[in-house]
This record gives C-alpha cells, sequence and structure tokens, in this order.
C-alpha cells in the first residue's frame, strides 16, 4: 500500500557486493529529512527504463530510524523484465528516482517469545532491519539463511555486525525445515523471505507441524495486484491501462486525475467512485454487501474490476 | 435482560482442530459430558485428557506418556500446566471445558505461556455463576448469581454488567446507587 | 501557544476552573451540524484545522500546568491509572520520543529537546523539569518512560499492540477519562473494549474503524472528536471514582445548569510508532461550561438543537438523563432558530 506522494530520492552510493548483488545508498533529493521508516519497511522505487517505467519493491537495510539515508540491496534478476537490470546496469551516482514513502505488512511481533527467522538468497534484506533492533531489545532470536555456496562469504559479510551464535547460513538449497521448526517452543514467531520456492516450503513444513496462521510472517510486500484492465473514464472517454502491479487509484493518479484518497486500504470511503459499465471485483471493506452486488461504485484503492472494461464516472 | 454488549465471548462444543500436531484437553470435573464435546470430537480423539478428581488423593500419573491425569482442583491443575507448557513446543492445541471462571483461568495460563488465541478452544457449560471484579475497590467476588450483589471487599451494591475482562477473567461490577446512594433496586436471580 | 498557564486550577472539591476568552474561541466544538450520530469521523492530523486546539501535534493550553498537576494527584491516589504490560516497552520508547520531538517542536518557548547519540535532554520549562538520560534505559530515568513522558502531557494515552489482524489495548495512562476503566479494559481487543458503546456496533462503525486503524501508516497520523457532558469541570470521572462523582449528576438545577454542565470533547489523535508497529491513541479531553459555549451564538443553537434530538440511548450512555431536560431548557433561550453554518468553527472572533 502506498501513500500517493512520492519522495525523491538521489542516489549517494553505488557498492558492488558481488556480481548480482548491489548495495544503493540514497539521500533526498530536495534536501527534507526522509520520511520515518521502521523494521521491515520497504519502499516502491520507480525505475526508468526503455520499455517505460518499472515499480519494485526493496526492503530498507539500513537503520531504521535514520532519516538522511535509505539503502537497499538489488539483485540483478537474469530473466527479469527490466527492474533489477536497469538498476545494475543503467544507475548512476547523482541519479534520482521517486520512490513511495517506507510502508510495511511484515512486522516485529511484540508478544513474540521468541523469533525465527527463515530466509533465502536477497530475502535477508528485511531482516537486516530486524536484527539490529531485536539485539537490541535483547530478545531470543534463531536465524537460518540458505545461500547459494558461491555467495556464502558475502552474505557472512552482510551478517558480520549482526552476528549472534543463534544465527547459521547454510550454503545450499533449504533442507532441514522441519528439524528446524520442531521443538520451537510456544510463543515462537516465524518470519520467512526469500525466493517463492523457499517461501513455500517453510510455510508448508510449518503447516505441517502445527504452527497457527498467526504465528506465521511472510513479507510479500503488500502485493496487491491482479489481471490487468483498461478503465475508460466516462467524461472525457479517455481510456488507461490498469498494470498487474498497480491498482486502479494508482492509475487514476499517475495519469494526473485528482481522485480523492485517505486510508488508501479499502475501509474509509473517501475514493468512492461510480461505475457506469463492467463489473468491479471488489477487495474493500467499505460497501456493504448490497451495495457491492448492485455493481455502480468501487474504492479504487484496492479494487479491480472482472470485466476486461470498466467505465466509472470520472 | 440483554444490556447490548456486543463482544461477549461465545462458545460451542468442542472439536479438534485438525490443523494442530497435538491435543491437550483440560475439564473441571472427572467426567466429560459427551455433550460438551462435538460428536466427531469424543475424548478419545485427543492425544491427552486432564480431569479435575476434586479429592485430595488424586495424584497425576508418573508416566510422561499416560494420556489421562486427574488433580485435585483447579489450582492444582494449573500450576501442572504451567509447568507443562513451559517444555512444550509449536503445534500443540489447548482445550478446557467447564464453567467459564476455569476455562479462562486455563485460557490466562496458555497465554501468559506464549499460546495464541487460534491455539486454544473453551466452552463453557454448567453454572453461569459469575466472578465479579468491582471496579471501585478491586476486589474480585467469586459465585455471583444475582444482578446486583454486594461487593465482599468494600461493600458497594455492585450492578453486575455484561462486560467481560478476559485477562481478569471476570464481568464489570459498578455501584448501582452511586448517583443516589440507597436507591437500590431489586436484585434478580440470573446467573445460576 | 498559551501566553500564561493557570497554576491554581483545581478539577476537584471546591472547583477552580475557567476558560479565557482566547480558550473558549479555540475550543474543539465537536458538532459539524445540529444533529448527531455516531460516524467513523476520521480525518488527517495535520497542523491546523477549525479552531485553535486543532494547531499542534498534541496541544498545550493555558490549563496545562494545573492538568499535569491534577494528573499527578490522580495518580498518588491510583497508581493503577497507568498500566503498560511488559510486551509494550518499544512502544513506551516510541512514545516519549513522538512526544517530545512534537512538543519541543510546537512550543520551542516551552520544550527543548537535544540529543547526543543516545545521552538526550529534555528541559520543560512550565513544569520546571531538566532531565539528561539515556535513550533505551529505563533506568536512566525517575518513571518508566511511557509513564514519564505522559506525566508532562494533557490527556489520556493508550498503547495498542497490532497483531491478529486486530488491535489490544495493551497499556495506557488514563486519569482524564469519561467513564471507562483502564484495569478493566486492558487486554481487550477492539471490540472487546468497545463492547459497551449501543447503537454503533450494528452500524458496523468499529467493523470498519478497526480496518481503517490497522492500515494507519507511520507519519499519517489521524484525528476524529468525541464528546459526553460531565457536571463541574471533573476531569476525573473514573468508574473507579464513580461514588464519588455520581453523586454530582444529581446537583443541577436550572439555576445552575450554565455554570456547572460542562460539555466534555474529546480530540482523539491516532499515531502509528516505529519501532513497536503499536498505534498510540491520544484522547485529548476538553472542558467547557454551557455558559461559556453560548457566548458563542453558532455554538448555543447548534447544541441546543444536537441534545433536544439526540438518540435515547446514546443519551443514556452519554450519562446524560439526569439533567437532560434541563440543558435543553437552558440553551433553549439561545436558540432563535437562525441557520447555522456547517463545520464547526465559531464564526465570530469576539464573544458576546
Amino acid at each position: 500500500m502506498t501513500l500517493g506522494r512520492d519522495i525523491p530520492l538521489r542516489i549517494r552510493a553505488i557498492e558492488a557486493l558481488s556480481p548480482s548483488l548491489k548495495r544503493i545508498a540514497f539521500v533526498a533529493a530536495d534536501g527534507n529529512p526522509l520520511p520515518g521508516s521502521r523494521p521491515g519497511a520497504h519502499i516502491a522505487l520507480t525505475v526508468p527504463g526503455i520499455d517505460g517505467a518499472h515499480r519494485n519493491s526493496y526492503s530498507l537495510v539500513g537503520a531504521h530510524q535514520d532519516r538522511t539515508t535509505y539503502e537497499v540491496i538489488v539483485r540483478r534478476v537474469a530473466q527479469s523484465r527490466g527492474g533489477s537490470a536497469q538498476v545494475h546496469e543503467a544507475l548512476r551516482v547523482g541519479d534520482v528516482l521517486s520512490a513511495s514513502p517506507p510502508t510495511s505488512q511484515f512486522n516485529l511481533q511484540n508478544k513474540a517469545k521468541k523469533h525465527l527467522l527463515i530466509g533465502g538468497g536477497i530475502g535477508i534484506t528485511p531482516f537486516l532491519s530486524f536484527l539490529p533492533v531485536l539485539r537490541e531489545r535483547n530478545l531470543a532470536v534463531e536465524m537460518h539463511h540458505f545461500v547459494r555456496p558461491d555467495e556464502v562469504t558475502v552474505f557472512e559479510r552482510l551478517l558480520l555486525p549482526h552476528r549472534m551464535p543463534t544465527m547459521r547460513i547454510h550454503a545450499g538449497r533449504a533442507v532441514g525445515i522441519e528439524d528446524i521448526l520442531k521443538g520451537q517452543p510456544l510463543g515462537t514467531h516465524l518470519y520467512i523471505c526469500g525466493p517463492v520456492g523457499l517461501m513455500q516450503d517453510v510455510e508448508a513444513a510449518a503447516y505441517r507441524l502445527g504452527w497457527p496462521t498467526s504465528n506465521i510472517h511472510q513479507e510479500s510486500f503488500g502485493a496487491s495486484g491482479g489481471r490487468p484492465f483498461i478503465v475508460e473514464l466516462a467524461r472525457s472517454g479517455r481510456k488507461l491501462q490498469v498494470g498487474e502491479n498497480q491498482s486502479l487509484l494508482e492509475a487514476l493518479e499517475a495519469a494526473g486525475l485528482p481522485v480523492r484518497s485517505m486510508c488508501r486500504g479499502g475501509a474509509c470511503g473517501e475514493c468512492l467512485t461510480q461505475v457506469l459499465a463492467g463489473e468491479p471485483e471488489h477487495r474493500d471493506h467499505f460497501l456493504t454487501a448490497a451495495e457491492k452486488s448492485n455493481g455502480d461504485r468501487i474504492m479504487p484503492c484496492v479494487s479491480r474490476s472482472i470485466s476486461p472494461l470498466l467505465t466509472i464516472d470520472i | 435482560m440483554d444490556q447490548g454488549i456486543k463482544s461477549r465471548p461465545k462458545y460451542e462444543k468442542l472439536r479438534r482442530d485438525a490443523a494442530g500436531r497435538f491435543h491437550l484437553l483440560l475439564a473441571d470435573q472427572a467426567v466429560i459430558p459427551p455433550d460438551t464435546l462435538d460428536h466427531d470430537s469424543p475424548v478419545g480423539a485427543f492425544d491427552e485428557c486432564w480431569t479435575i478428581e476434586r479429592h485430595s488423593k488424586a495424584i497425576p500419573e508418573a508416566d510422561p506418556n499416560a494420556r489421562t491425569h486427574g488433580f485435585r482442583s483447579q489450582e492444582h491443575m494449573l500450576i501442572a500446566l504451567r509447568h507443562r507448557l513451559a517444555r512444550e513446543h509449536m503445534g500443540l492445541r489447548l482445550y478446557a471445558v467447564g464453567t467459564e471462571p476455569f476455562v479462562w483461568a486455563v485460557h490466562g495460563v496458555g497465554d501468559e505461556q506464549g499460546l495464541g488465541h487460534s491455539e486454544m478452544r473453551l466452552n463453557a457449560t454448567g453454572s453461569t455463576a459469575r466472578r465479579v471484579y468491582c471496579n471501585h475497590c478491586r476486589t474480585i467476588s467469586a459465585g455471583v448469581t444475582t444482578s446486583i450483589f454486594q461487593c465482599t471487599g468494600c461493600n458497594a451494591s455492585l450492578f453486575v454488567r455484561d462486560h467481560f475482562s478476559r485477562r481478569l477473567n471476570a464481568f464489570a461490577g459498578i455501584q448501582i446507587d452511586a448517583e443516589v446512594p440507597g436507591d437500590v433496586p431489586p436484585a434478580e436471580e440470573l446467573y445460576l | 501557544m498559551p501566553a500564561t498557564f493557570k497554576t491554581d486550577e483545581t478539577f476537584r472539591g471546591a472547583f477552580n476552573y475557567r476558560n479565557s476568552d482566547e480558550a473558549i474561541l479555540r475550543f474543539p466544538f465537536p458538532f459539524t451540524e445540529d444533529s448527531y450520530m455516531y460516524s467513523v469521523n476520521i480525518e488527517p492530523h495535520v497542523r491546523g484545522g477549525p479552531t485553535g486546539a486543532f494547531q499542534a501535534v498534541f496541544d498545550v493550553d493555558e490549563h496545562y500546568v494545573s492538568e499535569c498537576r491534577e494528573r499527578a494527584l490522580v495518580l498518588s491516589q491510583d497508581p493503577n491509572r497507568c498500566i503498560v504490560l511488559p510486551h509494550m516497552l518499544a512502544a513506551e520508547w516510541d512514545t516519549l520520543e513522538l512526544i517530545m520531538e512534537s512538543l519541543a517542536a510546537d512550543y520551542p518557548d516551552h520544550f527543548s529537546l537535544t540529543r547526543d547519540g543516545l545521552q538526550w535532554r529534555w528541559i520543560n520549562r512550565p513544569l520546571g523539569i531538566d532531565d539528561t538520560f539515556v535513550f533505551g534505559d529505563p533506568s536512566s530515568l525517575p518513571f518508566p518512560p511511557f509513564e514519564y513522558i505522559t506525566r508532562q502531557a494533557q490527556g489520556d494515552f493508550t498503547l495498542q499492540d497490532q497483531r491478529e489482524d486486530n488491535l489490544f489495548v495493551d497499556g495506557g495512562m488514563v486519569t482524564t477519562q469519561a467513564d471507562w476503566s483502564l484495569e478493566f479494559d486492558v487486554g481487550m481487543s477492539f471490540h472487546e473494549w468497545h463492547g459497551p458503546v449501543p447503537v454503533a456496533h450494528d452500524l458496523g462503525v468499529f467493523d470498519r474503524a478497526l480496518q481503517f486503524l490497522l492500515r494507519i501508516q507511520h507519519d499519517h497520523p489521524v484525528r476524529r472528536l468525541n464528546w459526553t457532558m460531565t457536571v463541574n469541570p471533573r476531569l476525573d470521572t473514573s468508574p473507579e471514582n464513580y461514588p464519588i462523582w455520581g453523586p454530582d449528576r444529581t446537583t443541577i438545577t436550572p439555576e445552575n445548569v450554565g455554570e456547572k454542565l460542562h460539555l466534555r470533547v474529546e480530540l482523539q489523535t491516532l499515531f502509528r510508532l516505529p519501532r513497536s508497529n503499536a498505534i498510540l491513541f491520544g484522547v485529548r479531553a476538553y472542558l467547557a461550561s454551557l455558559n461559556e459555549l453560548v457566548r458563542v451564538p453558532k455554538w448555543g443553537r447548534r447544541l441546543h438543537r444536537v441534545l433536544r434530538d439526540i438518540h435515547p440511548s446514546l443519551a443514556e450512555y452519554k450519562g446524560l438523563p439526569r439533567y437532560h431536560q434541563c440543558a435543553v431548557n437552558f440553551l433553549s433561550e439561545y436558540d432563535d432558530g437562525a441557520v447555522t453554518s456547517m463545520g464547526i468553527a465559531p464564526d465570530t472572533n469576539t464573544l458576546s
């Protein structure tokens, strides 16, 4: 969930950690203090490219209370559509990009008796902001991170400032997950971040061992997308593409249309818009069941379209 | 009389949670009435069952693999529960059947030992007599069956509300004649 | 910024409390129209609003010193009016940081915060405090961090832990409440602690409010107004002390209603806290007597209409029945039937 007011970030430094990993440090391009962040937060970065802009989310890896610098680590994905390729090849120190303010749905649990972090590869990034906070609060932590054998050194270096005896870097594919999960005391919370396959495997193993959903937390960067569709603006006749990783509200805002919004989470009613044609896919908490089945209203901040074309009264 | 207070706990027959790995059932009687459990989830469906025998010679089995254990009283049982949960592992589900004060006392120990709401299931049955927390003097009086009663701590005539605190395991009691001292309506026997 | 602080006000016993003309004009009058029903009337909490009460992140007014003294008095007589469950320690530091930063930014003449790494120095001139401490080390402060800073702020505060897609009130400093008990409610979920509120549950108000609050982001606080009425300018109308203040409700007469009956408005603010991901809920109470309020003609008219037409179960829940008619009769003298503007602003710079 983004907050609509992107911030301009200037690249202060780029550091190659390995052939496919780069750490990038940003400062505010307008000289203002950066919006406050918190452990586990991420920003959505807009990276310009030849075939259009790409918007990817990256966890902030630095000290969460730092208001002058944001740091991210980006993996160059071999078959990427362009976002990470652009980051690795085209960006230079001094470039200015726009980013969403930090948001987070991946948060440390205050009531946890123990925090168990399991991750893989680039999934280490949100953990890098968790670890200093967990240590500062002297909390029970256990961490298992699975990386390619040729990257063990890189990741050990990344974890060096946060090193603790209950932390292990494993070379190779994630195996022995059940052994890690078995025998964890009551009140342990599990945080998972890494390649989709690893996250699914760890989650499945936890469920097999009887862990409840409320104790399993995964970083999905608040994935809120869906099938792309076309929105037609009745008053002007304009048609806009709503991309799979973009909300209807974001598409309207990107096109310069002044749609009111407040919570951007489907709860407050502020962005209520009339639907004139097409079938909305409701994902909000505001409309009543009757209003939803009538199909003449939509909350663009979270809802999408079942029909390929949706006509709204804007 | 429905005070219209929403959010009271709702209870249903206990059913083993298929997603759990180990199922521990606690009851406040020696024999668990079958109609307090879902018919698909009889006592035998649970891995272990603890009961309260209510006599002084009851003692839990020495064999840790025993499937049933009998205790002398609620207090005797909860001491053992605290120690057991401290050694337990994720995947456990805790179930309690008995009076409302009993099941929430079990819930309190579970919460203290790290169990979350979804890992505990409660069925309050039998007497609906209430524990009432006097909001003025903080004394909790047990076994209250009437709508108005005299606080055992400060003597105030308390109206027993339907607002329930799971943490305190008690309903709120507020002085009924605070505005006009002496103006106390007749009490009704409601919570039997 | 208050010109001077009243230092001898009392909110009990002989009651010594008045609002200056300026305080009346900046009052957060809660009614935007001539009738009242519950709603999720939330808006962004920005510096600035329809009256002066909305200028700062945490409003400090002429009653600041007296209210802090009253809080200390309540706590000395009942320490459990401040409770924080152990797992909320990170939220305590988050709160201390937020309130100190905000007060120092909004009132630099009264408060200052200087930081050298984790070594902080906090100066509160109106209360004569000058403390140096280590941020993160509770032993370096005279009170636990949440209690320490909320003893220096007007209004109540609660800490809500976000977990299981829900909010739990796991801590608070509650000495100026309109009749709810922190000790009873601590640990409750959102719907549980709102259990006693009539009507609103059926309207789905709490379902939507919860969904909204779960999504509040850092640096984007929100606010809303709530209201009730209090006999005498008494801040501590706790259920704990109901036996003490309850009889006040029977003392209203047509002769004294203008002076004794007060509109009690809560400016409620909600902040997402950074380290703990918890929500800080501020409940800032303002009191103004009917006599004071009717000096703003629009407010006199509107208050009459709201009270005259209020839903009976709302009136019951807000404790109005004993003096409801008396209040409506008094206010009817100030309602000439003229049209009142939407919104809460007084529409005047001077008082009648």
